[in-house]
């Protein structure tokens, strides 16, 4: 879906309760000293998370759940497959929800 | 994507970064930046590693304060990536990124798995980039998507719902006929 615009901010079923410190680590709610936090900016002026941030909240419950069940999926996860198997694609024109998998 | 491997773990055995390529920050977007970006997800989680910090201190001394280079950054990240059990990296809109920058940034991604072949690589991006990736990696999974009319009917319900600017022209038969329209435009996609 293309309606990554929207202005109506909905957050319905983001079931995300049970991500912890592996989304704090993410969504950057950790205390920094100012020390740290120059370090931080010199390692990179991008925030990823401030976008992470605004897809999690827009996000539908429920949508692309389907992906997390393929066998494509489960084996990259799995990572039996070492090197040769460490890259999954996602592929898909504009607008078909690819940033949106949850 | 990165809410779903952050659910499936819990543990703390498993750090994810994540980023966002983005036609309208592709200036930014520079390969340092984003592997920049990507160390700096997995070395925020705790205290800093001490070679980061020397990194730091040895290049505020020189020139007034430059940049980390490329080479520096991919040191640091093999440490992280080294001192964590497993890593997920996931970048979305791999085709936004800018095109001379995507060859040394695959080249990078391939070269951290090389040296660590533990870590696990997310990419999305339109069908034309899916060369470019095979070009650096054997055995790409490939997974097609394309819109999901459940999906899609749930997200209209939803928003239909919410709709403020509802008037009473809205009945039924009116909601019925734009989600027909709508999921009939995206069944062409």
């Amino acid at each position: 879906m293309a309606q990554t615009t929207h202005t109506h901010s909905v957050n319905i079923g983001d079931n995300n309760d049970g991500c912890g410190n592996i989304t704090g680590s993410f969504n950057n709610i950790f205390n920094l000293s100012d020390g740290d936090a120059q370090i931080m900016r010199w390692l990179s002026p991008l925030e990823p998370q401030n976008r992470h941030q605004s897809v999690r909240t827009d996000r539908l419950g429920g949508v692309g759940d389907w992906l997390l069940e393929t066998r494509e999926f489960r084996e990259w996860r799995g990572g039996e497959g070492g090197a040769n198997k460490a890259v999954l694609f996602c592929s898909g024109n504009p607008g078909v929800g690819k940033t949106y998998l949850k | 994507m990165i809410d779903s491997l952050c659910d499936q773990v819990g543990d703390g055995d498993i750090a994810i970064a994540g980023l966002y390529c983005d036609f309208l920050a592709q200036q930014e977007q520079t390969i340092t930046n984003i592997m920049g970006a990507i160390l700096k997800q997995l070395v925020g989680r705790g205290d800093i590693p001490i070679d980061v910090r020397k990194a730091f201190q040895k290049a505020k001394r020189e020139f007034g304060g430059r940049g980390p280079l490329l080479e520096d950054l991919m040191r640091m990240l093999r440490m992280a990536i080294s001192s964590s059990p497993q890593v997920s990296i996931c970048i979305d809109a791999l085709d936004e990124c800018l095109p001379k920058h995507l060859p040394k940034l695959l080249e990078s991604l391939r070269d951290i798995v090389q040296k660590s072949p533990r870590t696990r690589i997310f990419l999305t991006g339109r069908p034309h980039v899916r060369g470019a990736i095979q070009r650096y990696f054997t055995g790409v999974a490939v997974i097609s998507i394309s819109p999901n009319m459940d999906d899609i009917r749930s997200y209209l319900d939803m928003r239909l719902d919410q709709d403020e600017d509802q008037d009473e022209a809205m009945d039924n038969d009116l909601r019925a006929d734009i989600l027909r329209t709508i999921l009939d435009k995206m069944s062409d996609m």
